[in-house]
Formats: C-alpha cells, sequence, structure tokens
C-alpha cells in the first residue's frame, strides 16, 4: 500500500509540473489563426484573434506557403497542448481524489 | 496500464528505432519489468507497478555518432521538453510518459548533467548502471528490438540501489520489483547466473546486495547468496 500511495504522490507531483510546462509551451506559441480574405480576386492573410472581449484581424499580406504552413502547425499544436492540459487537469483531479483521504486539497500542494 | 500509454511507449520506441539510436540504448527502469514478460514466458511472471518515467540507459554516449534531435522527433506526438532537478535534467514530458536518459557515473561523479549533444538533450549519471549493461537480452516488440538489462542484473541492481534511497516507498518499491523478478529468475532455473553475476560483483556491492536481501520479509529468498563470496 505504501509503495502504491507514493508512486500516486510521484504522478501527482509530476502532473503538476507538466501542467506548468505545457502552459508555458502555450504561451511561447504565437497568438492567433491565420485566415484568408479574397478582395478583389486575391487573397491576402489576417491574423485573426481575441483582445479584451473583441475580435482582431491584424493584417499579414501575402504569405508564402512555408509560412502559411508555420501558422498552420503553430494551430495544430495549441489544439494539441490545450488537449494535453486538460488530460492532466482530469489526472491531477483524480490523483488528488485518490490521495486526499480526509484531508484538503490544499494540504497536498 | 492504460492501453494508450502502451501504444505512445511502442510508438516512441519507433520512432527511436527508425532513427537508429534504439539499438545502441537499454531500456532501463521500471518499464522493461513490462517486457520481461516475453522473457518469463514459461513461468509465473507479472509485471510490476510503473509510472510514467521510461528511462533510456546509454552505457556508451560517446559511441552515439549519429545526430538526431530527438525532442524534436517526439514533438508532433505531443512531447515537450521539462527540466527536473537544480541542475536543469532534460526530460520529454507527455502526460502519459515522461522519457529521460540516463548514463554511468564515473570518477567521482558528480551532479551536472551529462550532455548529449547528438541527441539535443542531456543525461543524469548514475552509480551502478553499467551493471545494467554487462549483461543484456533482446526481445522483439512490434518487429522492433528493444535491448533490456537481464532480469538477473536488473535485479542485484534494484537491491545495490535500494539502500541509497532517500525515499522509504522508493526503496520499498525496489525491494518488490528486485523480489519478484529474481524470484521468476528462479523459477526459470537460472539461480547459477545470479551466483555467477553476485561472485563476479566488487565485494562492497555484495555485502549491500546481501544487507538488502535481509529487509526482505520472506525467509529464504536468496539465502544461497547469503554464504557466498
Amino acid at each position: 500500500m505504501k509503495v502504491i500511495k507514493s508512486v500516486l504522490k510521484e504522478e501527482l507531483v509530476n502532473s503538476l509540473r507538466m501542467k506548468c510546462d505545457y502552459q508555458r509551451e502555450l504561451a511561447k506559441l504565437p497568438r492567433g489563426s491565420l485566415i484568408k480574405k479574397k478582395i478583389r480576386g486575391r487573397e491576402y492573410c489576417y491574423l485573426v484573434m481575441r483582445e479584451n472581449g473583441k475580435v482582431k484581424f491584424v493584417y499579414k499580406g501575402r504569405l508564402d506557403a512555408d509560412e502559411v504552413k508555420k501558422y498552420k502547425q503553430v494551430r495544430e499544436y495549441r489544439a494539441k497542448y490545450r488537449k494535453l492540459v486538460s488530460e492532466l487537469n482530469e489526472q491531477i483531479k483524480f490523483l488528488q481524489g485518490i490521495l486526499r483521504g480526509k484531508k484538503s486539497i490544499q494540504s497536498l500542494h | 496500464m492504460e492501453k494508450s500509454q502502451y501504444n505512445l511507449c511502442i510508438k516512441v520506441l519507433r520512432r527511436l528505432d527508425k532513427s537508429g539510436i534504439l539499438g545502441q540504448i537499454v531500456l532501463a527502469g521500471s518499464w522493461c519489468t513490462l517486457f520481461y514478460e516475453k522473457y518469463f514466458k514459461s513461468v509465473r511472471y507479472v509485471s510490476m507497478v510503473k509510472t510514467r518515467d521510461i528511462d533510456f540507459f546509454i552505457p556508451e554516449p560517446r559511441m552515439i555518432k549519429q545526430s538526431v534531435d530527438v525532442a524534436e522527433l517526439l514533438k508532433d506526438m505531443g512531447f515537450i521538453i521539462g527540466f527536473t532537478g537544480s541542475q536543469g535534467y532534460i526530460r520529454l514530458e507527455h502526460p502519459e510518459l515522461i522519457v529521460e536518459f540516463l548514463v554511468p557515473e564515473k570518477g567521482r561523479g558528480t551532479d551536472k548533467p551529462y550532455k548529449l549533444p547528438q541527441l539535443g538533450l542531456n543525461a543524469q549519471a548514475l552509480r551502478f548502471m553499467e551493471l545494467l549493461s554487462q549483461n543484456t537480452i533482446t526481445v522483439e516488440v512490434q518487429k522492433m528490438r528493444i535491448v533490456l538489462p537481464h532480469p538477473v542484473n536488473f535485479g542485484l541492481h534494484k537491491l545495490l540501489v535500494q539502500q541509497r534511497r532517500p525515499n522509504k516507498a522508493k526503496s520499498a518499491k525496489d525491494l518488490q520489483d528486485a523480489e519478484r523478478v529474481l524470484r521468476a529468475v528462479v523459477e526459470k532455473g537460472e539461480t547459477a547466473l545470479i551466483k555467477k553475476t553476485f561472485g563476479s560483483m566488487p565485494k562492497k556491492w555484495q555485502s549491500r546486495i546481501k544487507e538488502s536481501i535481509k529487509s526482505i520479509q520472506e525467509n529464504g529468498f536468496l539465502e544461497f547468496l547469503q554464504g557466498h563470496d
């Protein structure tokens, strides 16, 4: 029992640390999603993001395929990392629940 | 164990295999006990409780010639770089798996991470690790050849390091792991190999192992080593 409890505690510490690491990685990713607008038959790229509750478009002009690919990749990573953070949140909740017993959640931090 | 965790482990191994470094590293830590199931097909054996940490031991770090950015190799699977300890050991993190690299500690030892520029990482140098690479076995998993420490070396290594653990629960886990693996070795009829490996160890290591065996509650476990020099 002692061994299992220690493994679970280690896993909880790992999950908490990993959550911070993923949030750090998310903060590093450039903000916004790339969209294309067709104006007078030509395509122009914009970065669309939310700022203070408002949707903001940042003009990027005509980008080459490599740059478009880079923005697409960033978007994919952001979605992936967010999904993994929510997985970690579930793990943390589960592990804290098991380890808590009669103790409060705060005492585990 | 969750299937998704096992599948992720296989994916990591496959990437390392394709990049050409899997053959030069030894899968160490509790994850190798899972693959021992293939070695102990004929005897009763159930693998142990595992953490998410999957440790890869590099016996000869200087012998790795190919340049592989391991962090980049696993990035699209969601792995990110994390740092542990005050010295900043790199580990590759994923909610289901944490990949770490280990190298043998030489000389007086140091707390500083061992740089692995060819892999774009650093590794933790640990004492007694060379015991794990002295005798290895290769198991085939999904058409990949994975190098593992021989179960005898794995078990004796656990008995050797458990006394150095500051964490008592980890030390107890080491004892349990060692007992389970070595019991399966005895059941498989490889007692002579335990004696031989034990006999080839320095006297200091032998007495440490004997001490560890005494703390295993069940009487008679590996008692043949007590009188062995």
